[in-house]
């Protein structure tokens, strides 16, 4: 099977669900669930695309990193679209085009087709935002979302201009090549890494955030803060990793835009007093120390990383976005001892939260551990020094927001999360703790993931 | 010269878009930004005393001095995706409108 079919496909059915309307949830459901099945049967390779090689033509790039990062997102887009499509109907298409858009995003080798599928799925997000019935702040998504693409556009349009070409390997290969200096490159660079930084949430470039993710539903909560979030981290380290070169000034620069991130990510959701803006406050942190760790050079522990939270993420945004909804407010005062008659979401939620801390047993652990015993060994102090400290608030939050969650003296909130999410909650928090145990796919996963090719193979 | 064009109209984008407190005129900026960038790629594949890079009878060969295509066919996705993320905002500021009854933002109070 060819991998072009994980775009066709859903493009396909998002033109025939305007016809059918009826059928487009089970369309969707359809789709996204083949497309999880056939992952494993895709061939790896370089695909070409509108018959000129690759260079010149746009290519897709299939290899372990795109597979481990199109397996992670299209599992939680199915688990999302499953678990809220039936309240959010009209929305099949939307959620058709955005598969499309994230699968292109994640298997594109060429800088501009990645332009097009940032917008494709973009614009998506913003449709699927507007369920937040906040219209003011999606069109202050839309403005920023739309502002950073345009400056990736003008840094690869630059880097064109410079290096005559935009395919991911064929530019390393040039750039490299051709002796140019670091400063040179660092002005494209810069702007797209501050492009791409709008989407994945870096600090001084994610006002959109608050808007959106603090006012999320069970449909747009997971899907932004989960799946989009993955997606544009497994970008973030495709492009790190074969694309970009930080150096000197530049790596300063981007190292603090970085550390920006995390402290006022962990000091804001210290601060907070709603639930979800805890969690999305916490989602800008998580969503650094990826980009963080993919940009010192860990591809596989990044990969981990950013798989690992997303489905944590999914986990807490969905637990809360329901509670939020049943009780109608989500206040955390509103929202104690939720967890008294759902012991089972209840502690899916507690394991989630913690694998995100990285205490030991949890997935999370295994990750953090690595990476900050090759930093320490690198002796790169600073970044340790920040992830641990990053830790220590996150650990005293969760811990204060698990506490009220599980315990009320008199008249606890009651929830009533249902069987799916029940379900799905426990599933994933067993897979936490099985992980979290047994370590070793996980480290062999990371070190295949080390050797992979530059941007794919030409 | 065309560049300092491009540039000066993105720059006019961005004072626009940091500036102006009305949702249409927002969407207005966004769209000399998108104008700048536009023209600022086509630049990019400019010739000086270029031809269209099309086989003609007259241009038969790649002697000729053809300019760059490849700018042109981005910009051609450039302003389709632009079109598209105008529509999307227009609608948004429709919906803004009837939530608030204005589409200046100093007006809607909350946020």
């Amino acid at each position: 099977m060819s991998a072009v079919l994980l775009i066709a496909v859903p493009l396909l059915a998002a033109f025939l669900s305007i016809l059918y309307k009826k059928a487009a949830p089970y369309l969707l459901l359809a789709v996204s669930f083949a497309a999880v099945l056939l992952l494993n049967y895709v061939d790896f390779g370089t695909i070409t695309i509108g018959g000129f090689a690759a260079p010149y033509g746009i290519s897709l790039v299939f290899d372990s990193f795109s597979k481990v990062a199109l397996t992670v997102v299209n599992i939680l887009f199915f688990l999302v679209s499953i678990i809220s499509i039936w309240n959010y109907k009209k929305l099949g298409t939307v959620l058709l085009v955005a598969l499309a858009g994230l699968n292109g995003l994640l298997l594109t080798g060429d800088l501009f087709n990645l332009f097009v599928f940032i917008e494709v799925s973009g614009i998506a997000a913003y449709i699927i935002t507007t369920t937040n019935k906040k219209p003011l702040a999606t069109f202050n998504y839309l403005v920023l979302g739309t502002v950073g693409s345009s400056l990736y556009l003008l840094g690869l349009i630059i880097l064109y201009a410079m290096f005559g070409t935009l395919n991911m390997a064929d530019l390393s290969l040039e750039i490299a090549g051709s002796g140019a200096s670091n400063l040179v490159t660092a002005f494209p660079f810069l702007l797209m890494f501050i492009g791409l930084g709008v989407e994945a949430k870096l600090l001084p470039f994610n006002s959109w955030v608050k808007g959106i993710l603090g006012n999320s539903n069970t449909l747009s909560g997971p899907m932004i803060a989960a799946v989009y979030a993955s997606a544009m981290a497994f970008v973030f380290g495709r492009l790190l990793t074969s694309v970009f070169v930080f150096s000197d000034q530049l790596m300063l620069i981007v190292s603090i835009v970085i550390i920006f991130s995390i402290t006022a990510g962990e000091a804001m959701a210290y601060a907070s007093t709603k639930a979800r803006e805890i969690l999305l406050f916490s989602s800008i942190a998580q969503a650094a120390i990826v980009v963080l760790v993919f940009a010192l050079g860990f591809t596989g522990f990044g990969a981990i990383l950013a798989a690992v939270n997303g489905f944590s993420k999914l986990v807490l945004f969905l637990v809360i976005n329901h509670a939020t909804e049943e009780v109608g407010s989500d206040e955390v005062e509103e929202l104690k001892g939720i967890f008294i008659e759902n012991k089972l979401v209840g502690a899916g939620f507690t394991v989630a939260t913690l694998s995100i801390l990285g205490l030991p047993l949890f997935v999370g652990f295994v990750v953090k551990m690595n990476v900050l015993k090759s930093l320490f060994m690198a002796d790169k102090l600073i970044f340790p020094a920040v992830i641990l400290l990053a830790s220590v608030v996150e650990g005293v939050y969760f811990v204060k927001l698990l506490v009220k969650l599980w315990y009320k003296k008199d008249a606890p909130a009651s929830v009533s999360f249902g069987l799916p999410i029940a379900y799905l909650v426990t599933v994933i928090a067993v897979l936490l703790i099985i992980f979290g145990l047994y370590t070793a796919p996980l480290t062999d996963l990371a070190s295949d993931l080390v050797n992979i090719t530059q941007g794919g193979l030409l | 010269m065309i560049q300092f064009a491009a540039i000066i109209l993105m720059m006019l984008g961005l004072y626009g878009l940091l500036t102006q407190r009305n949702v249409i005129k927002i969407i207005i900026s966004l769209n000399v930004l998108e104008i700048g960038l536009n023209l600022f790629i086509i630049s990019v594949g400019y010739v000086d005393g270029g031809i269209a890079p099309i086989f003609t009878g007259v241009a038969s060969t790649n002697a000729v001095n053809f300019v760059d295509p490849l700018p042109q066919a981005l910009v051609l996705t450039a302003i389709v995706i632009g079109v598209g993320t105008t529509a999307l905002g227009l609608a948004l500021a429709k919906n803004i409108y009837q939530k608030y009854g204005t589409f200046e933002l100093d007006e809607m109070g909350e946020e």
